[in-house]
């Protein structure tokens, strides 16, 4: 199944999370989602179908929306990204815009961003996504994911960078 | 009129007339599954989604939000939660009741709904509930203050760990009800069916919390997407991805992690088999 397909739909159908971005434009939601799809005959008909029905007023925000980039003052991603190769994230980890060699050992980490939470026990919040990386026997004494003993600096940069995988 | 225009007129009602009449035929042959246990086919479950999303956003429209950062209002608002919501829509380390595991389309987790609805919206979906989901109208039965209570709560649901949940329930509401015990089939187990495996994850709710290729409904993001999970090396990051530990975790992930926000929904050990059996089809890790 190729990546871009979500369950059961065929591929080049945005997915409703999408077309209800779509629907009322929302800065910063989903970015590069719909240039991840292809922009097949279905999502033509069914944006232009969305863009059509929309209103004009700006959309509300989420009750309690996902972190967004740029929530850790200082972090820079593309550090993080650098960090992240260095510290051989990928040997267990599969990251978008990391080469690698399509490790499984953990979770994939496409969409952490949007993930509701950290190692399945903690909430993603940018604060606990830090100590998640500085320390994560702290959190989850059995967890098969090790302190690799990053810095508070390095853990925020690649923390910086994991936030933009929405 | 002209000829043509009289072919084209007869030409055009003849084809609706035809499509009309298989239509029908078609809704009236009770070709279209409606039990609970067949997913919608993927294009009318994409439509219905759509649907229901627009018909919330244009008539949320003119709601106006009161503040909801009061901590009165949330503790309020988790009492009525804890009434009346966890029952269907389960809470970190909850699961739903079995009656609400049935549910077709699947009850939401109000986690997820949290991080991506508008507190307008999600108001009046408790408000006036919504047709063929099993979500019923609060309006006749709760106050429109202690709807926004609720909605005060599912503000801070987001930040709460299994154990900040389960301190929240001994604080304001008392200890937890017992969950019923699982109930074992007679019937003699068998190999896992990857076919009745996805049924399963279906009916245990699990697509209200992964992203699983081939199932439909299922692109949440509370917990990681299994696409590839076959070839993972770590289950929860904890165990070692053997079929029989796989059917262990499904079955009682808190047994194995306490803290794991993945609740116990008594999965049964044929239906776990069948649940492992699928995910073990999901050996495409790119």
């Amino acid at each position: 199944m190729p990546r871009s397909t979500l369950a059961g739909m065929p591929p080049g159908w945005p997915d409703p999370p999408v077309a209800r971005a779509l629907g009322r434009p929302r800065a910063g939601r989903w970015p590069g989602a719909a240039a991840r799809r292809p922009a097949g005959l279905g999502a033509a008909l069914a944006w232009s179908a969305l863009l059509a029905l929309a209103g004009c007023g700006d959309a509300p925000p989420p009750l309690a929306p996902p972190a967004q980039a740029g929530a850790l003052p200082g972090a820079d991603s593309v550090r993080g990204r650098q960090r992240i190769a260095e510290y051989g994230c990928v040997s267990c980890h599969q990251i978008p815009g990391i080469r690698g060699a399509g490790a499984r050992v953990g979770p994939p980490l496409r969409h952490l961003a949007s993930r509701a939470y950290l190692g399945g026990v903690l909430a993603n919040t940018p604060a606990n996504l830090v100590r998640w990386l500085r320390d994560p026997p702290a959190i989850a004494p059995h967890t098969a994911m090790p302190d690799v003993g990053l810095s508070e600096a390095d853990a925020r940069d690649i923390a910086a960078y994991l936030l933009t995988l929405r | 009129m002209k000829p043509w225009m009289r072919t084209a007129g007869i030409t055009l009602g003849a084809t609706a007339v035809a499509g009309g009449a298989a239509a029908l035929g078609l809704v009236y042959s009770g070709w279209y599954d409606s039990s609970a246990t067949n997913p919608h086919t993927p294009p009318v479950n994409y439509v219905l989604d759509i649907a229901l999303q627009r018909s919330v956003t244009v008539r949320a429209a003119d709601v106006d939000v009161p503040p909801l950062d009061d901590p009165q209002r949330a503790i309020d608002g988790f009492k009525l939660f804890r009434a009346h919501c966890v029952q269907c829509h389960g809470a970190p380390g909850v699961a739903p009741e079995p009656f609400a595991r049935g549910l077709m389309p699947a009850p939401a987790a109000l986690v997820d709904t949290a991080r991506h609805w508008p507190a307008s919206e999600i108001y009046w979906v408790i408000r006036y509930g919504a047709k063929m989901t099993g979500m019923p109208a609060w309006q006749y039965r709760i106050s429109d203050d202690d709807i926004w209570n609720v909605v005060a709560f599912m503000k801070v649901l987001p930040t709460l760990s299994v154990a900040d949940y389960r301190a929240w329930d001994s604080r304001h509401a008392g200890g937890s009800a017992p969950s019923p015990p699982p109930v074992t089939p007679a019937a003699e187990l068998r190999v896992g069916d990857a076919e009745a495996g996805r049924k399963a994850m279906q009916q245990y709710l699990c697509i209200t919390c992964h992203a699983i290729p081939g199932v439909v409904g299922a692109n949440r993001h509370v917990g990681p997407p299994l696409q590839g999970i076959a070839r993972q090396q770590y289950i929860a990051g904890i165990l070692p991805n053997t079929p029989d530990n796989m059917v262990r975790w499904l079955r009682d992930p808190t047994a194995i992690d306490p803290d794991s926000a993945m609740p116990d929904l008594d999965v049964s050990e044929q239906d776990a088999r069948d649940m492992a059996a699928y995910l073990y089809t999901l050996d495409d890790a790119k």
